[in-house]
């Protein structure tokens, strides 16, 4: 091996080897081969199909159920209800626990579970579930969540009467002064609708006993959350309960929570002690649902009179569905990413989380935050054109800036935001766009937004680090393996983490390899929600790379015979930093050092954790929002929109974030072109409808739910990132793939108004929302208003 | 039909014979098996993915006869005496496809669960139309939804494979 | 998902598989490409049953090649047999040459894969409001022919509907062949309007055929798709377009009375009103497009 003094070379130092650079995917060869296995794709031996039968009342007494005809289907190996199962309830946060495994004694949206069967085959299960007789009685349903709190409404849940789910009150500063001392106040409703994740791939979990272990297969966004519920619900040690998660198609927040397919397949593969396959269908799905919450979004603003913002009201109703899951986080997130952007002392934020009988809803992408940004965005374009303020400006005005607190506590550490603002309007051309006009019914709107790069807090309060990771190099030196229980969704973190674990180590990326998500190959790590993975796991892969580092150089110190403190290692070669020589202190290549550490000393293991510090403020709720380091971006949009019609083009979208330092700027790409498909779906196409009167989803496939198809992406997007750095981050990295997704309806929304003058306050924006708005314009009618619910009945607190 | 037989449950199963990736198989099924689920189960070709079972998402892309269509919308007996090509025959012995390699090299799969429909939709194309536009490749995956990337990537992805640049790609 | 067991029959003639009809009656369906009765026979999860249950027995009609070209007979037109796929059509010479509106048209329907196993015979017979091909196949003055045990008949394309998934050919009756006529008809086309630019259902889809000569229109088809329970044309436009100078105020008009002649429902894709609006506008583009395009 000849010397590289390139290697020493000071002018290259910064220099990094491996990060931030568009490698390919580590699992790319695998995923385009076909030869990745899903989970729906593993098979073993003596494997038996599971399916649970669901309710097809929205709201209904369970009085009796006879299994009898389905035991005595050729095939049938076993049928349970609610007797057979742990009837202790269950929830992905501790904060309400609402869900049992199979309804006790009543149902509560259309889709909620009610047995279960495991037979030889899926067509079988169908068979099955069809021959259960089940007697019900059905109740008054609660669909309109708006009315879910008034007085007379049946409880959907005993416990908690008047239908609240979540109640928040919280409030900052002095908002009656600050409304008082105002130029200007606005007010505006919002609406929000009712959106599904709907990866492409389904639900699916395969259970299988070995005397008192369970191993689940499972599509999971979480190992380690998973591994703790299912071991609280049948009362097992942690350490009996394996969680394995296979390649996963898609989660975007819908598959970080049991299902139900994990416990009663446990249930079904301990009766039958045979493996049990339980899966879901398309339609399942969406009777499982955990999407986007819909809401209702009252905001009222005061500024002065250039537009700085001096206080905010926010007031909020969602519609939480039948059962908690995540949605007392998504109550909190509402409100609290709000003060984010924007600089802002006085702010009060008051919200109900209501029970429907309705699918219950969850996290997704841009937890809580789309819908009331797409709020806050528009209302701020409103106020601007209220003031004659240009929209960037009023941004601008009150962009945050970094190393600041905000109102509700929430530590920013960096944020360029304001170079974000300035690097959009120079990318779309903004200003001069906004001199000279655009053509007739075109029009540019621009939105902001912020997220978290990983929860402050976990989902169930505990101690354990955020993330932690192992490496473990091959004997000889010839590759490195990361272990850890993180969850590569197809947002690539097994890639990230290889490449911050080969830039650690000094090693090569290409000769990583990577062990994610089985929690009994990796250590604890909670997995892939919040943006969390590539600041918190990074951090773990980053320490545990410094920790193989530091071995490899006293090893090779000594072979050298030099400190170890003069070596440094970069794309597998050991080197003296100091020392140069034809012949002496010649650099050592991994292999060599490796090689001679494992023959002496045994496996070389390196390894890594991250525990987020305290974070927020001490209030109550203060916990949800906080986190380490927070992502900011903006984003416009042009649109045309079709006056006879309605029908929208998008001609152009533009994007700017400041995610920190990238580590792999191609999959940062992926992720904002991802989110901006996502946010713009939601704003022309996507929402689950339900029956009104019945609870029965109307479309519950992709026929009838529209993701975007190729031909609907706007022709030009132009996405890129600012120069950052967040020194609380590991190489200073911070989030993107969901804060991309805040902006987006906002900036589609102001873009529509820009161009044909009407305001939409509601989402989705139809085409034939935009007709009618462009109708009623014409024939000079008020838009149909959007009323704030009155506060529930049973409200602790009634703020207005 | 000839090769039809009548089990003891009354229910008919039919010898069909399919020629995949280039070998012929010989099974008994049942009428209502659909395509994909022969080719996952029978044969264990787990690579066709099931997505909606409604032939709106692409998932199950295979080529029959050369075509894409959704394997989910086939009856495996409507296919007895068809050639069907799955994801797993478009790679050689001596290495990926180039559109395989075009998907790695820039970024378009994430999650992977549509990738495999979605390189079936681009073999099609390719094969019958080796310098598309950009439009045309759009046309041509419009029929595989992709939750995760916004087709950007891929569409850049199949235009590489094609040899060409993607002009509307912002760096 | 799952679909019920049943029968599969593959007869290797059109005789055979009207013999198999005739006998099985009732009891049997024909399956062409199986793009429509498939998706609609299955059952999801129990509370998503299936929209059309499969009969005990199912008749393809696979084998019947003769059904599936699309050619020229001199003195009858061009004939579709009923087997061609969606995507024979796009990519059909003969077509792209005669009537590159009728490949337009299949362009547009549901995506790639499911052109290429989708039949015009299948979306004849499913006769589903929002089908893509009745509208531009009426508009320009299809027939089909239908076959059975007791012999065939043939009648006009705009006959064969009778309610939402309803038609005339009975359960003995196979749709062997579209025949377009030869057109004095100067120019034609469909347009669609969907929420989603590929695999999207009509909202409204309009078809037209116009017969043009020194700027004056003397004769019309207009059929709009999806704004009633079976395609329909819209005679008073039609009759009130005839004989008169081509001139926007005239097309818009035209849009006005169209749009008064459907009778759409309300749905989650769309509301009556918008539809019977879009029935104006799409009536109106249709029109300009097909005077302008000069070809049908």
């Amino acid at each position: 091996m000849s010397l590289l003094p390139e290697y020493r070379d000071p002018s290259k130092k910064k220099e990094y080897a491996v990060i931030g650079k568009s490698k390919p995917k580590i699992d790319g060869p695998e995923k385009v081969t076909g030869a990745a296995k899903y989970c729906g794709d593993l098979k073993f031996p003596n494997m038996l199909y599971g399916k649970m039968l669901t309710s097809p009342y929205a709201h209904a007494k369970i009085l009796s159920i006879d299994t009898s005809e389905a035991e005595k289907i050729p095939g049938v190996k076993a049928v349970i209800t609610h007797k057979d199962v742990p009837s202790k309830k269950y929830g992905i946060s501790p904060a309400r626990w609402d869900e049992n495994c199979l309804c006790i004694d009543k149902v509560r949206y259309v889709g909620d579970k009610v047995a279960a069967v495991a037979c030889v085959d899926e067509e079988t299960c169908y068979k099955a579930l069809a021959a259960i007789k089940v007697e019900y009685e059905p109740l008054p349903a609660v669909l309109d969540y708006r009315h879910a709190g008034d007085e007379g409404m049946p409880n959907i849940h005993e416990e908690y009467p008047g239908n609240i789910n979540t109640e928040i009150h919280q409030e900052f500063g002095d908002l009656k002064k600050a409304f008082e001392e105002a130029y200007y106040v606005r007010k505006d409703v919002f609406q929000g609708q009712r959106a599904y994740q709907s990866p492409i791939e389904a639900h699916c979990a395969i259970s299988m006993w070995n005397g008192n272990k369970l191993t689940i297969y499972s599509t999971t966004q979480s190992t380690h959350y998973f591994q703790y519920y299912i071991a609280r619900e049948f009362d097992l040690k942690m350490g009996d309960v394996r969680i394995i998660k296979p390649y996963i198609g898609g989660g975007f927040g819908g598959k970080l929570e049991p299902t139900g397919l994990e416990f009663n397949g446990a249930v079904l593969a301990k009766i039958t002690g045979r493996p049990v396959k339980m899966f879901y269908d398309r339609a399942d799905m969406f009777y499982h649902n955990r999407g986007r919450h819909q809401g209702t979004y009252e905001l009222t603003t005061a500024v002065d009179k250039n537009g700085k913002i001096l206080g905010v009201h926010a007031n909020f109703i969602l519609d939480g569905g039948a059962y908690t899951s995540l949605g007392i986080a998504t109550a909190y997130y509402a409100g609290a990413l709000l003060p984010l952007t924007y600089e802002f002392d006085n702010y009060k934020f008051d919200m109900y989380r209501m029970y429907t009988n309705l699918p219950a809803c969850g996290a997704q992408r841009g937890h809580g935050a789309p819908q009331p940004k797409y709020a806050f965005e528009s209302h701020l374009d409103n106020i601007a054109r209220d003031l004659g303020i240009d929209p960037l400006e009023i941004r601008l005005v009150n962009a945050r800036k970094p190393y600041t607190t905000t109102v509700n506590s929430f530590d920013i550490q960096s944020c360029e935001l304001k170079a974000c603002l300035e690097r959009v309007a120079e990318l779309s051309d903004w200003r001069k766009k906004k001199k000279e006009g655009m053509p007739k019914n075109t029009g540019i709107g621009i939105a902001t937004g912020a997220f978290v790069s990983g929860a402050g807090y976990p989902i169930y309060r505990n101690d354990w680090p955020d993330a932690s990771c192992m490496i473990r190099m091959n004997e000889d030196g010839t590759s490195a393996t990361v272990y850890n229980t993180t969850v590569d969704l197809g947002q690539g973190s097994d890639t990230v983490i290889c490449q911050m674990a080969a830039e650690a180590m000094g090693y090569r990326y290409e000769n990583m390899r990577i062990i994610s998500g089985d929690t009994e190959a990796g250590p604890m790590d909670f997995g892939a929600y919040s943006s969390r993975q590539t600041l918190m796991s990074g951090w773990a892969a980053k320490r545990a790379g410094e920790d193989i580092k530091r071995q490899v150089l006293n090893m090779a110190a000594a072979m050298m015979g030099l400190p170890p403190d003069d070596l440094d290692a970069r794309d597998g070669i050991i080197f003296s930093k100091s020392h140069h020589h034809p012949t002496k202190w010649q650099p050592l290549t991994y292999e060599e050092v490796v090689s001679q550490y494992c023959k002496l000393y045994g496996p070389l293991i390196g390894k890594g954790m991250y525990k987020v510090h305290a974070t927020g403020g001490t209030f109550k709720g203060a916990a949800v929002g906080t986190s380490p380091a927070y992502s900011f971006c903006v984003q416009a949009a042009e649109v045309k929109v079709d006056e006879e019609t309605g029908e929208i083009e998008v001609l152009a979208f533009y994007d700017v974030h400041d995610c920190g330092q990238p580590i792999n700027p191609m999959l940062i790409k992926g992720q904002v072109h991802g989110a901006l498909y996502m946010g713009m779906a939601e704003t022309y196409w996507e929402e689950v409808h339900f029956d009104p009167k019945t609870g029965v989803c109307l479309n519950p496939t992709l026929g009838g739910y529209l993701l975007p198809t190729a031909l609907d992406m706007p022709k030009i997007i132009k996405n890129e990132i600012v120069d950052s750095y967040e020194i609380v981050a590991p190489w200073g990295v911070k989030e993107v793939g969901e804060g991309s997704t805040n902006p987006t309806m906002g900036c589609f929304r102001n873009a529509i108004v820009d161009a044909v003058g009407v305001t939409i306050n509601s989402t989705p924006i139809t085409y034939e929302k935009v007709w009618r708005a462009l109708k009623d314009k014409k024939e000079g009618k008020q838009p149909a208003e959007i009323k704030m619910p009155p506060p529930p009945a049973n409200a602790a607190v009634k703020p207005y | 039909m000839q090769n039809a037989v009548k089990g003891k449950d009354g229910i008919t199963r039919y010898l069909v014979t399919i020629k995949v990736n280039g070998d012929e198989y010989t099974r008994i099924v049942k009428a209502n098996t659909l395509l994909v689920n022969f080719l996952r189960d029978e044969l264990d070709l787990t690579g066709t993915k099931r997505g909606c079972e409604l032939g709106d998402c692409g998932s199950c892309t295979v080529l029959l006869n050369g075509k894409p269509v959704d394997s989910c919308l086939v009856l495996a007996v409507e296919a007895d005496g068809q050639e069907v090509t799955t994801i797993e025959g478009v790679a050689g012995v001596d290495g990926l496809d180039k559109i395989q390699e075009e998907f790695i090299k820039n970024g378009g799969l994430q999650c992977g669960y549509c990738t495999p429909g979605m390189i079936m939709s681009a073999k099609a194309l390719l094969a019958k139309n080796p310098k598309p536009t950009e439009k045309e490749v759009r046309e041509a995956i419009a029929g595989n939804l992709c939750r995760c990337t916004g087709y950007v990537l891929i569409v850049k992805s199949i235009l590489a494979a094609s040899g060409q640049e993607m002009e509307t790609y912002y760096e | 998902m799952y679909i019920p067991d049943f029968e599969y029959y593959a007869p290797d003639s059109l005789d055979e598989a009207c013999q198999m009809l005739a006998q099985f009656g009732g009891r049997a369906k024909v399956l062409a490409g199986g793009t429509d009765i498939l998706p609609k026979a299955k059952t999801f999860s129990p509370i998503a049953p299936p929209q059309t249950p499969l009969p005990e027995i199912l008749v393809s009609l696979k084998n019947l090649e003769e059904l599936k070209k699309i050619e020229y007979v001199p003195g009858k037109g061009v004939v579709i047999g009923a087997l061609a796929t969606h995507n024979d059509l796009v990519n059909s010479e003969l077509l792209n040459k005669k009537y590159m509106s009728i490949s337009e048209a299949a362009h547009q329907m549901a995506n790639n894969q499911v052109r290429n196993r989708g039949t015009v015979g299948g979306n004849l017979i499913n006769a589903v409001p929002s089908a893509d091909l009745p509208p531009i196949l009426i508009a320009l003055n299809a027939s089909i022919k239908l076959v059975s045990v007791d012999g065939e008949r043939v009648l006009p394309l705009e006959e064969l509907f009778l309610d939402v998934c309803v038609t005339c050919c009975t359960e003995k009756e196979i749709l062997t062949e579209v025949v377009i006529p030869d057109q004095k008809m100067t120019g034609s086309n469909y347009i669609k309007f969907g929420a989603r630019r590929s695999g999207a259902l009509a909202i409204a889809g309009v078809a037209v055929a116009v017969e043009v000569e020194n700027n004056v229109i003397k004769d019309a088809r207009i059929v709009a798709g999806a704004v009633a329970p079976t395609p329909i044309r819209t005679k008073k436009a039609e009759d009130f377009l005839k004989g008169k100078e081509v001139t926007a105020e005239l097309l818009e008009e035209a849009g006005v009375i169209a749009s008064g002649e459907c009778k759409p429902i309300t749905d989650i894709r769309g509301s009556a009103e918008y539809r019977t609006n879009l029935v104006r506008v799409l009536t109106k583009r249709a029109l300009r497009k097909a005077i302008d395009q000069g070809h049908v």
